[in-house]
């Protein structure tokens, strides 16, 4: 943990948990309920170390991922704030380039 | 004649009494995006009938009234079940489920009792306060199917956090919430009449094992398998059988559950289903089909799918697998071969992404 530095209450708790050895009290909870508590780099690989195992093709996983916050890059969430991202495109393998970013409103 | 009237009024009866699924054809009920669900006619190899659902979202989970007349449906991004009458078209029940200053999200967990009358979803609020979130307790709350169009809970039974799937049993005495571990609930109340540990298993040798228990599937022959991933502790990451894959068996007539593993962790599956007929026979799905034998505990058959499948379901017969979840087709594969037999393109060719795939007799 040293090279992170907690900025709120819940990383501070899990900071002194992980000093105490007590990491496995503050484990992430198995089903992601938002996507803000979804922390993934941006990229993926299988349990196997490769990508074979990741979802083929890669478009055919992008809304049964997305839709529940787990799809691993920073895509808007539709379950809240952006529910109609996706809203013309039904198809994700066929769609996918009318996918754009979404700016929130001010 | 009077024996010959006697008669007749008899077998009257008898047909009168006989189930209505007696004569009934089977069915595959799913979705597409956008908020469509669809009802295909499996032996034809075509869709029967699409129903425009009311509002936004795609929909996710799928239950059906024991008589196959209403389908009960989340949608509105998670955040409605609706029903809607197979035969009409029209939505006969509509609960949105946030209220007031709580948004409240259904993620996965939904059922029905086995007579029809009440409706277990699994919800997970949180109060919208002026500059932060308050994350609330987690609940199964249960409607009445006849509370109509504005329907609230008629209670909330508690649960822990975490709790993915619902299953019941075939008498609707006991409740079943898949979460770290499968609990056994009294419907009634809430009461946990028995614990199987999972996550929390006494197996000091072998990691906590890891499933992903979301898509319901066990209609055809009442038992619920899921896959789950071990590895064993101490071993060297590079031996093959480091890391194990098992199956969880819950069946829901009688509550027997086992954990058992079958292979060297080789493929990834998310979801299986139970062969009705040959009941030893599991298939799970991903980006291949499956086929193991839950008795034994072996691998029998796996194929490569064309793409991946998240969720799969099976034919009353037991000759049928289909898959489903992610894209816009249905495949069919002889449950004996594993070969593809079929396939069946539903509207649009537009994403089912996370819905679920049940069967119904109607």
């Amino acid at each position: 943990m040293k090279h992170l530095k907690p900025i709120n209450r819940k990383a501070e708790h899990l900071d002194r948990l992980a000093e105490e050895g007590k990491v496995e009290e503050a484990r992430v909870m198995q089903v992601v309920n938002g996507c803000t508590s979804t922390f993934d780099p941006g990229w993926e690989v299988d349990p196997f170390g490769g990508i074979a195992a990741l979802c083929q093709p890669v478009e055919a996983d992008l809304y049964g991922c997305s839709d529940p916050c787990w799809w691993p890059a920073q895509i808007p969430d539709t379950i809240n704030t952006s529910p109609n991202w996706n809203a013309d495109s039904p198809s994700g393998n066929r769609d996918w380039r009318n996918l754009q970013p979404v700016f929130r409103k001010k | 004649m009077k024996s010959k009237s006697l008669a007749a009024a008899l077998v009257c009866l008898c047909v009168l009494a006989l189930p209505a699924t007696a004569s009934a054809k089977e069915f595959i009920l799913t979705s597409v995006k956008p908020n469509t669900l669809v009802l295909v006619d499996a032996a034809a190899r075509k869709v029967e009938r699409s129903y425009a659902l009311a509002g936004d979202g795609s929909p996710l989970g799928i239950v059906t009234s024991p008589d196959g007349k209403i389908a009960y449906v989340v949608t509105n991004h998670w955040g409605s079940l609706i029903g809607i009458d197979l035969d009409s078209g029209q939505e006969v029940f509509h609960a949105d489920f946030s209220h007031d200053d709580l948004r409240v999200r259904n993620m996965f967990g939904l059922e029905i009792s086995p007579d029809g009358k009440e409706l277990f979803v699994m919800q997970s609020p949180v109060r919208l306060g002026q500059g932060e979130y308050e994350v609330k307790d987690v609940g199964i709350a249960v409607y009445g199917t006849d509370a109509g169009l504005k329907a609230t809970p008629r209670r909330v039974l508690p649960v822990p956090r975490r709790t993915t799937n619902l299953l019941i049993s075939p008498d609707g005495k006991r409740l079943y919430a898949v979460g770290w571990d499968v609990l056994t609930l009294d419907p009634a109340d809430g009461k946990v009449l028995k614990v199987d540990k999972v996550l929390n298993w006494d197996r000091p040798d072998q990691a906590p094992p890891d499933l992903f228990g979301v898509w319901i599937q066990y209609e055809q022959a009442g038992i619920f398998a899921n896959p789950y991933y071990t590895t064993r502790a101490g071993a060297d990451p590079k031996d093959p059988a480091a890391a194990r894959t098992g199956m969880l068996v819950l069946d829901l007539a009688t509550g027997k559950f086992t954990m058992s593993e079958f292979e060297d962790t080789s493929a990834i599956m998310f979801s299986s289903v139970v062969n009705p007929v040959r009941r030893n026979e599991a298939f799970s799905i991903y980006n291949t089909l499956t086929k193991t034998d839950i008795e034994s505990n072996r691998l029998i058959k796996r194929v490569t799918l064309p793409h991946t499948n998240y969720c799969l379901n099976i034919s009353g017969d037991g000759k049928e697998v289909y898959t489903a979840g992610t894209m816009g087709d249905i495949g069919i594969y002889s449950s004996e071969t594993l070969e593809r037999i079929g396939q069946i393109d539903l509207p649009g060719g537009n994403d089912m992404a996370g819905s679920w795939i049940r069967m119904v007799q109607r």
